[in-house]
This record gives C-alpha cells, sequence and structure tokens, in this order.
C-alpha cells in the first residue's frame, strides 16, 4: 500500500526544522512517499508516528502457510483488479458428538475426492475437528488422533481451552490451526496456539464483538489470526464474509485484515444439494477455508473447477498439461490431432472432438499457453518442439497409428515437421476449431493419408509399391542484385539516413511479418517483390527503422536472415533494421552481413524469461536490444514491471552494454479487455524514462480489435500520452498518417525537432 | 462501538440497475433495480431479490434421468411448459426452440408460433422465448412470436450482433416486448450492443442482456469478470448503457458438460449422473448470482429449489 505524501506529512513534527536536509517537513514527506529518502532520515519522527507509517505500508491482509497451504495476502476484491492469489481451501467437519460409526465413516470419506485437472490436485486440504459441549477432552483427543492419520492439516474448533490443549497435544506434529477463542477465553486460547506456533481462529457473536477480540488478542501481540464468520445463518454468514473482506482491502481496517473460515456444514441443514451452492457462493465471496459435512464427487467437479477458474491469474493464460488425450474412446490405432496447451484451445478443440463422436487422440505439446499462430510465431510450436514432444512422451510406441493432424493455420510447418517425423503422415487438418467435426466424422483427413510404412522398402522387395517421398526441397537464396532505386508512382523511394543520436522518435516499421500470409509466402520462395513493395511503403512514410519477421525459420533461419537483411539494405541506402525471429543463429547471420550507417541492428526481442539470453546475444554482437518487461505472461503491476527491468539492465551492463542499448518494452495491452491497465503501462514508460532509459513497444496493441476508422485516433492519442511519458521508440504501421503526423507533432512540441511550416513533410 | 461504525461502510450507490417487469398480472415478475452489489442486503434493502427462470426446450429429448420423469406424461411443449410453471419456484419459464435450427430439425416458424402461443395459454407465469442460436431464424421467430403474444410482456433472449436489427425493430419496437442482449464475455461488446439496440429506438429500460454463460470450469472466470465489471460499471461509474439487468441461461451449459452427463459406468467413483448434473447446475447458478446475474435460467427442478432456498436464505 503506497502512503501518499500528504499522508506522511500529517506524521511529521511539522517544524521545518531542517535536520533532515530539506527545506521543509512537506518537502521531506513528499520525498519519502517517492522513495527517495528513507522516513528514518527525520530524527523527530516519534515513535508513535514510525508504527503508524510501517502499519499503513504493511500488506492490507496478512499471508500464511499452513504446512504447504497458503492463505490470506488478497489485495484486491476482485480477480479482474489484479489477481486473487491464494485458493478457497476446502475442509470436511468431524465432530466428537458423532458416534464412533459416524466419525470413521466420514474420516473414511474424505480421500475419496483426489483428482487432477489441469496440473493442479483436486481433494479435501484440510480436516475440521469439532469439538461438543457434552463431550471431555478426552473424547476430542481420541477424534484428533485419528484425523490425524490423515496426513492433512487440522483446524481444531472448539472453547473449551482444556479441551483444545488436549486437542493440540494429540494433533502434535501436524498442521494445526486453533480455532477457538473468543471473548471470554481469547487470552488462554492464544497462549495455546501461540505453544503450538499455531494460527488462532477467532469468532464472535458478531462483527462488532468480533473486531474487539481482534483488536484485544493484536494488542496483546498475536497476529496469527485467522476469522471465523457467523454460523448463525447463511445471511449473516454472507453478511460478515463480505463485510470483513471488504473492510479489509477497500477500507484499510488492518484488524479484519485475516483469512476466513465458513462453516457452510452449519449452514446447510443436511441439504446435499445447497450445501454444494453454498460451497460455491463463499468460493466465489469470500471464504478462505469452506468447511462441508462431506466432499463428493458431485460437489467437487463443479467446485473444483470454478475455484480453478476464479484463482487464475487474469495476467496469465491459462495451460493444459502437454501429454495425450485420448477421446470418445480413442486407442493406439486411433489418429492423432495435435495442437498447442492453451486452455481455450484445448476446450475449443476437445469439444468440437467430442462432438464429432470419433475416437482421436488428442497430442497437447507445450507451447507455452499460447495460441496456435502465436506460440508458432514466437518460436514455442514448432518443428522441433512437436519432435521434442513425440520424443519425451515417447508416442511412437504408445501409439501406433502414424496419423498426425496438424492445425490448418501452421499449414506453413508441414515439410519440417515431416522431415523430423518421417515415420508419420503429417496432415494439414482445418483451420478452425468448429470445423473438425465434419472433418473428422467424414474422415476427410483420410484423403491426405499417405501410408509411410508401405512406402518404406522392405526386405526381399524389389521395389515398393509407392516411390518413397521426395526431401523437401530447399531452395537456396539467390543473389541480390539491385537494379535501381526502387519506384512507388514513379518517385524513386530512399532512405533519408538516421543519426543514431538525434533525441527524435525512433518508428519501427512493423509491415514484414511472416504473420501476413503474403510475406510468409515471399519468404518461402524468396521472392523479393512483396517484401521490397512493403518496405518501400514504409520508407516512403517515413519509418526510421524496419522491423524483419521471418517467423520461427527453423531449417533455413541464417540463410533467409541473410538474405532478407542484404535485400533491403542494399535496396535502401542500409535502412537499418530490427531483426525479429525466435532463431538466435538466424539473428547472428543477420549481423554478420548488417551494415551499420544508419545505426546498430537492434535484436527483436529478450524479456526477462526465456529469452533473456538474447539480450547476450545483443552484448556479443553490439546490437540494441527490444527488452520486453515480462517473464511468463504479462507482469501483473509496475513493481513487477520494474524487477523486471532491473533484471534485465543488470545483465546488460554486466555483459558490457550501454544503457543506451537496451530498449525497454512495457508491453502495450489491448484495450478493448485490458481498458484498466493502460495507465499502468504509461506509467511504466515514465518510470523507464526518469531513469534515462529508452523505451519501445508495440503500441498498436492497445486498439487490437477495434474498427478500422478508430484505431488510428486511438493509436495516435496512446503515442501522444505516451511519449509525454518519455516514450522513445514504437513498433508501428508507418503507413498509418495519422500516427505519423501526430509523432512529428510531438517530436516538436518536446523540442526535438526545429519547428518550420512544412515539418509534417520533412 | 462508534469507532467500529468508521470501519464498516455500507456501499450503497447513487446510481440503479433498472428494473425490468416481465408478464402481467399477479404472476408478473420484476428484475433489478437494487443500488447496491448483488446480494449486498447488508448495504442496502433489495427490493426485488434474483429471479429464477425454468428452462423448457421443444425438443422433447431431455439430458437426465430425473428431467424425463418430471416431464413424463406430457408430450408437446406447452404440457411441458405447464409442468414447468407449477413449480412454484420458478418465476417464469423460458420456453426454447432448439427444433427451430435450420442445421437441425428445422421447424417452421408457424409451427412454433403454435407452440408459443399455446404455451401462452397454459401458463399464467412471464414467458422468455430463447432461439435456437442460428441469428437469422431467430429474428424471424421472435418477430413473429412477439406478435402472436402481444400484451403478453414476454422477453426475447436474445438479439445479438449479427440480428439486433431485426430483433430491436420486431419484438422490441413493434410489439413492445422485452428484448434481451446477447453478448460473449466481452464487457465492451456488451456495452456496444446495449447502445446500438437503443438507438434503433428501443427504450434502454425494456432490455435485459445476456453476458455470456460457461459451466463452471469451463472458462467460467471470463463470466465472472464480465459480470463483475458490468455490475461496477453500472452502479460505480453510472453508465446507463450498463444499467440493465443481466439474465443468465445456465442449464442449456452445465447440462452439455461431461461431468453432468457421462453414465455412473464410465466413472465408477463419481456416483449418480443425476446428482452431479444438479450441482454443477446449482454451483454455476450461486456463483452468477455472486458475481452479479439477476436471473438465472435452470432446468433441473431440484437446481430451482435449491437455488431457490439459497436466494430466501440471503434475503
Amino acid at each position: 500500500m503506497a502512503l501518499k505524501g500528504l499522508d506522511i506529512f500529517k506524521l511529521t513534527p511539522k517544524t521545518n526544522c531542517k535536520d533532515c536536509g530539506n527545506p521543509t517537513c512537506m518537502a521531506f514527506a513528499m520525498k519519502v512517499a517517492s522513495g527517495a529518502i528513507p522516513i528514518e532520515k527525520c530524527p523527530h519522527m516519534s515513535a508513535e508516528a514510525l508504527s503508524t507509517l510501517s502499519e499503513a505500508t504493511a500488506p492490507p491482509m496478512k499471508s500464511y502457510k499452513v504446512g504447504d497451504l497458503a492463505l490470506g495476502g488478497e489485495t484486491v476484491l476482485s480477480r479482474h483488479e489484479k489477481t486473487l492469489v491464494s485458493k478457497t481451501l476446502y475442509a470436511v467437519q468431524v465432530c466428537d458428538c458423532m458416534d464412533e460409526a459416524k466419525q470413521d465413516e466420514v474420516l473414511k470419506n474424505i480421500p475419496a475426492v483426489d483428482y487432477e485437472r489441469i496440473s493442479e490436485r483436486m481433494y479435501v486440504e484440510m480436516v475440521y475437528v469439532s469439538h461438543s459441549a457434552g463431550k471431555a477432552p478426552a473424547d476430542f483427543a481420541a477424534l484428533v488422533t485419528k484425523a490425524k492419520a490423515l496426513g492433512r492439516p487440522l483446524v481444531l474448533s472448539c472453547t473449551d481451552v482444556e479441551a483444545m490443549k488436549a486437542g493440540v497435544e494429540a494433533a502434535a506434529g501436524c498442521d494445526i490451526i486453533v480455532n477457538g477463542a473468543t471473548a471470554d477465553n481469547y487470552a488462554d486460547m492464544s497462549a495455546v496456539a501461540t505453544g503450538a506456533k499455531a494460527l488462532l481462529g477467532v469468532r464472535a457473536d458478531s462483527l462488532e464483538a468480533l473486531h474487539e477480540v481482534v483488536e484485544k488478542l493484536e494488542a496483546a501481540g498475536n497476529k496469527n489470526l485467522i476469522l471465523e464468520v457467523s454460523t448463525a445463518s447463511v445471511k449473516e454468514a454472507y453478511a460478515d464474509a463480505v463485510q470483513i473482506r471488504r473492510a479489509a482491502l477497500k477500507d484499510g481496517d488492518r484488524t479484519f485484515g485475516y483469512p476466513s473460515i465458513v462453516n457452510v456444514a452449519a449452514l446447510s441443514e443436511g441439504d446435499a444439494h445447497l450445501e454444494a451452492a453454498l460451497l460455491s457462493l463463499f468460493t466465489c465471496k469470500y471464504g478462505s477455508i469452506v468447511v462441508c459435512s462431506e466432499m463428493t464427487y458431485a460437489k467437487a467437479l463443479p467446485l473444483y473447477g470454478l475455484r480453478q477458474n476464479i484463482f487464475t491469474d487474469p495476467q496469465k493464460p491459462m495451460k493444459v498439461a502437454p501429454g495425450i488425450y485420448p477421446i470418445n474412446g480413442a486407442d493406439e490405432n486411433s489418429p492423432c490431432c495435435l495442437t498447442v496447451d492453451f486452455a481455450l484451445t484445448y476446450f475449443l478443440v476437445s469439444g468440437e472432438i467430442e462432438r464429432s463422436k470419433m475416437p482421436v487422440n488428442l497430442l497437447i505439446t507445450d507451447a507455452s499457453g499460447m495460441s496456435v499462430l502465436t506460440a508458432w510465431a514466437a518460436g514455442k510450436f514448432s518443428s522441433s518442439s512437436i519432435k521434442k514432444f513425440m520424443d519425451e512422451f515417447d508416442i511412437n510406441n504408445k501409439i501406433k497409428s502414424r496419423a498426425l493432424i496438424i492445425p490448418g493455420k501452421v499449414a506453413v510447418m508441414k515439410g519440417e515437421i515431416q522431415d523430423k517425423l518421417p515415420d508419420w503422415s503429417v496432415i494439414v487438418g482445418t483451420t478452425e476449431a468448429v470445423q473438425l467435426v465434419k472433418y473428422l466424422r467424414d474422415e476427410e483427413w483420410k484423403k491426405s493419408y499417405v501410408d509411410k510404412s508401405a512406402a518404406a522398402p522392405a526386405a526381399g522387395e524389389a521395389a515398393a509399391a509407392e516411390p518413397a517421398p521426395a526431401p523437401k526441397k530447399v531452395i537456396p537464396a539467390p543473389p541480390i542484385v539491385v537494379t535501381g532505386p526502387y519506384m512507388i508512382d514513379d518517385k524513386p523511394v530512399t532512405y533519408k539516413g538516421h543519426d543514431p543520436n538525434a533525441q527524435t522518435f525512433v518508428t519501427i516499421g512493423e509491415r514484414i511479418h511472416c504473420i501476413s500470409p503474403a510475406i510468409r509466402k515471399a519468404m518461402d520462395s524468396y521472392d523479393e517483390a512483396p517484401i521490397l513493395k512493403r518496405a518501400a511503403e514504409q520508407i516512403a512514410a517515413g519509418a526510421t527503422y524496419l522491423d524483419v519477421n521471418i517467423g520461427p525459420a527453423e531449417s533455413n533461419g541464417p540463410e533467409l536472415m541473410q538474405w532478407a537483411v542484404q535485400l533491403l539494405q542494399q535496396n535502401f541506402n542500409n535502412v537499418p533494421l530490427a531483426l525479429d525471429t525466435a532463431n538466435q543463429k538466424a539473428i547472428e547471420a543477420g549481423i554478420k552481413v548488417y551494415n551499420r550507417t544508419n545505426g546498430k541492428p537492434i535484436v527483436n526481442s529478450a524479456d526477462a524469461g526465456s529469452r533473456i539470453s538474447n539480450i547476450d546475444l545483443a552484448a556479443a554482437n553490439d546490437a540494441i536490444v527490444i527488452a520486453l518487461c515480462s517473464a511468463d505472461g504479462i507482469a501483473k503491476d509496475n513493481e513487477e514491471r520494474m524487477m523486471h527491468c532491473h533484471n534485465m539492465l543488470e545483465r546488460g551492463l554486466h555483459l558490457g552494454m550501454e544503457s543506451d542499448d537496451l530498449w525497454f518494452d512495457p508491453l502495450f495491452l489491448v484495450i478493448k479487455g485490458m481498458q484498466d491497465k493502460q495507465m499502468d503501462v504509461l506509467n511504466a514508460i515514465r518510470a523507464f524514462s526518469d531513469e534515462g532509459l529508452k523505451s519501445t513497444g508495440g503500441l498498436s496493441n492497445n486498439s487490437n480489435g477495434m474498427p478500422k476508422h478508430i484505431r488510428p485516433i486511438m493509436d495516435a492519442a496512446m503515442v501522444g500520452m505516451a511519449m509525454t511519458m518519455g516514450l522513445t521508440s514504437a513498433i508501428v504501421n508507418p503507413c498509418d498518417q495519422r500516427l505519423m503526423e501526430t509523432i512529428k507533432s510531438c517530436d516538436i512540441i518536446k523540442n526535438h525537432n526545429l519547428y518550420a511550416d512544412s515539418y509534417l513533410e520533412i | 462501538m462508534t469507532f467500529w461504525v468508521l470501519f464498516v461502510k455500507p456501499q450503497v450507490f447513487s446510481a440503479k440497475i433498472n428494473e425490468l417487469t416481465l408478464g402481467t398480472g399477479d404472476k408478473a415478475t420484476v428484475l433489478g433495480g437494487q443500488n447496491v452489489f448483488n446480494l449486498y442486503t447488508f448495504d442496502a434493502p433489495i427490493a426485488n431479490r434474483p429471479k429464477i427462470g425454468i428452462d423448457v426446450s421443444d425438443d422433447p429429448e431431455q439430458p437426465s434421468e430425473g428431467l424425463k420423469e418430471f416431464y413424463a406424461g406430457c408430450s408437446t411443449l406447452a404440457e411441458r411448459a405447464k409442468k414447468a410453471a407449477e413449480l412454484p419456484e420458478a418465476d417464469f419459464v423460458c420456453i426454447r426452440f432448439d427444433l427451430a435450427d435450420p442445421n437441425g430439425a428445422n421447424k417452421s416458424v408457424e409451427d412454433c408460433v403454435a407452440d408459443a402461443k399455446a404455451v401462452a395459454e397454459a401458463v399464467d407465469k412471464p414467458i422468455v422465448v430463447a432461439g435456437c442460436k442460428n441469428t437469422e431464424k431467430d429474428a424471424d421467430l421472435f418477430s413473429k412470436i412477439s406478435e402472436a403474444l402481444q400484451g403478453k410482456n414476454i422477453l426475447v433472449l436474445s438479439a445479438k450482433e449479427e440480428n439486433y436489427k431485426g430483433v430491436a425493430a420486431g419484438a422490441g419496437m413493434a410489439y413492445g416486448q422485452k428484448v434481451g442482449a446477447e453478448s460473449a464475455v466481452d464487457i465492451n461488446l456488451a456495452k456496444q450492443l446495449n447502445v446500438l439496440i437503443t438507438q434503433m429506438g428501443v427504450d434502454g429500460k425494456n432490455v435485459a442482456m445476456n453476458i455470456g454463460s460457461a459451466a463452471a470450469g469451463y472458462g467460467f472466470e471470463y463470466v465472472v469478470s464480465t459480470l463483475e465489471r458490468v455490475k461496477a460499471a453500472a452502479l460505480s461509474q453510472n453508465d446507463n448503457t450498463l444499467q440493465m439487468p443481466i439474465v443468465t441461461p445456465v442449464g442449456v451449459e452445465t447440462w452439455g458438460v461431461k461431468e453432468s452427463t457421462a453414465p455412473e459406468s464410465e466413472n465408477p467413483g463419481w456416483g449418480s449422473a443425476e446428482e452431479r448434473g444438479i450441482d454443477m447446475e446449482v454451483e454455476t447458478a450461486a456463483a452468477c448470482l455472486a458475481y452479479g446475474s439477476d436471473a438465472v435460467i435452470l432446468k433441473h427442478p431440484a437446481s430451482i429449489q435449491t437455488t431457490a432456498r439459497l436466494v430466501a436464505a440471503l434475503m
């Protein structure tokens, strides 16, 4: 929780004594708020003020571990605001008021629900052991001993201090929560919990009374607490759960900044379906531990799925585990459909396969949770990654069928996959999941199936029935011949040159990208014309750099990149380039033939995760690197963005780079979908700028999905705001005239370029 | 304690969700109207509790044994709708024309209208009409049924981006029925569609939203965030293009997933499919209500009874 300068000012002595080296207490407070100087610099701050301050900067809700299980630590009420961090945990209640047979039955049923869903183990995490007034401490201890045998953390629920002591003793060696502090016993109960190094559960007859007991416990020094909501009625329990969490997170009441226990077993009056409804309700809002009377698969299947959905980080894609997923009773002879591990892709594809009612083995490969095309462009879904997957999961031996259907969107990979998996018949499937039903039902894939085993020459046979498939033709890169300046409308297009030391905004033209089918095709066949055309258009429109995205280019990356670099630089006066591919060898090869007249090459791109080695690559080759401030998915806030930024900066500097050669990319986010995160991105740019760092990014991503006529307007506004914050470069479509004119105008306002009436034309 | 009062602050907004009345007479039901988040009766009294509709398809096939039993002896849509409406916990009846799908049985619009008329005669509870998901056919269907059921104050589900003009003009403007605006878990699209429908001339007060639905575990996080963000924009930003009450069809989603339908023989540990189907429907409905739905539409009588019990306990 950041504290505002004015809040700190209120805590200062307000004497303007200057002992801290600042002219006024106000100036001091402002610097403390920005983190520039520590509060201790003021020698006159009272102990009380200091403790208020540390209280105010403490997280709004405590976080704990019980065994391996996390509790609390939430900072927001809704997942879309940031993310929810500690998933709801479920416990089953067993009571010493039950007869032995019933106790044993309840305990015996607890392990029944135990399964995996999208890489998460789903089971009853805790046992809630209750003591009832009519029973002796020894009865409670006996039950605790039995419950302990399940090997799960126990919540001991008991307001009788003596019985609790017996229970705690019986639970020795097991992770526990001592749940039973009340207005009457809190001092003794707190001592029991502290002695057992356990969280103390607190309950009271009303929220007011609960607040009071917690205040007393805190005053006595116990801040390891968990709050049990009312068990009087559903309505009161819900009101408590919501109001406790809201008071802590929205209204900053730290006395309620603790996790909660909701006992729905006590609220559902033996109605199993009502209990299911309540489990769901309190998973949504805001049970940290929810206790039920019994966990069945009927309750668990929707509940754990719901929990998994709610507690996923909205910034990170949901992934399914790589592996073989047999659908519709598929066996080793059923054909294989291959796709990526992005959860939505998986659900869509598996759903459509199910609808086709045809047995299919769905093969899910690790693609970092990206969708098919994104993963392909990032090099995460490639013939090598597929080959690696096939080896790792031993698919050749587990499955006898040799039909491998790949997504239609990556038809271009077919040759490379076929080369790496010669025993398989690689078949290009449909481009959309919905087309799969018909495709599979009508067995359309069989039309493209080639039986590889028949083609292999069998011993003793003179000739195979079919000729062996011809190896994929590798076209060598043709030599580059420049016949004269490239013309658009009979006007020669020449690159105007670029001074790397100029302050003006650097635009990196994004139009040579292999996600565009025309460019992909041109790169496949070394066809100059479409590439030169796009380059010329961008240069004529005023691009400073051109980005060259050749895709993963696994088989011919180095050769293709060298060809592209030479083609563009020789035709356009050594236009500087950003080399954009997941293939590091291709980037290195490109740099070898790169001409630095108009600026260093840019490596596009490194990140703080799996692509961090691109910083090393840039350092070794004296190149600029675009450094994405993310590791696995989008950074959740600017603290994380800046952490990534500093990690990469440190690495670059350590390798001898200049800080000016690391261009930090905050990752522009889509407004449709992440409207509330836009100011974060802009503030990150300001933070880079404040530290004297350069920045860039795929700016037009902000307007993704908007109507065509809106995009230039939104992009222009975004670039204007971003340049105010200090953005020094962007990856853009230079053919967007409004955007380019806005950039030029902003450069005038920033005094980076001297004004003249014709400034737009130069 | 005065100190205490400082900390529990009721979150009451100056904006409120529109009140939308469905049906006529004693059995009419009102959705929305609250100036607090869903179910937050501790912030301010909620006059109209969330409502529950019962989903009845023109397709006699039922997804579970219990539902077969419930509708045993009913042979027409009107008979099933009458049976459904007799369930005291159902606030309205949602008739669904699955068989009208041109890629399926392609039942004619005339036959559907005849069915709808028969339902209107058999049932005195408010009627919601859902289509076959083919946008072209639905536009025609809604228009003709709206004409036939003029004065019944029905809600049609739904107008989408592809057919909102036809649905808004037919059901909404020509025959004064209530219009549902359906988008797929995207708050920007939800807002855009409401803007387009009101720009056509339909009063925003006569519009309900279906912002999208899913079964728990099946991308339900998108439903959660869309519901929460719509309600937050409607109440805290006073965005009157998002103040329409939200109606969420739950049963059609939950009775299609394997957790609800896979026979016990496939996963012996899972237990009765009927129980699984009910809990999937109940838990999904509870989550929708918690995050912002003003009405849910369910299939199974046991789910409806349970959800009604939950809502009553919270009011």
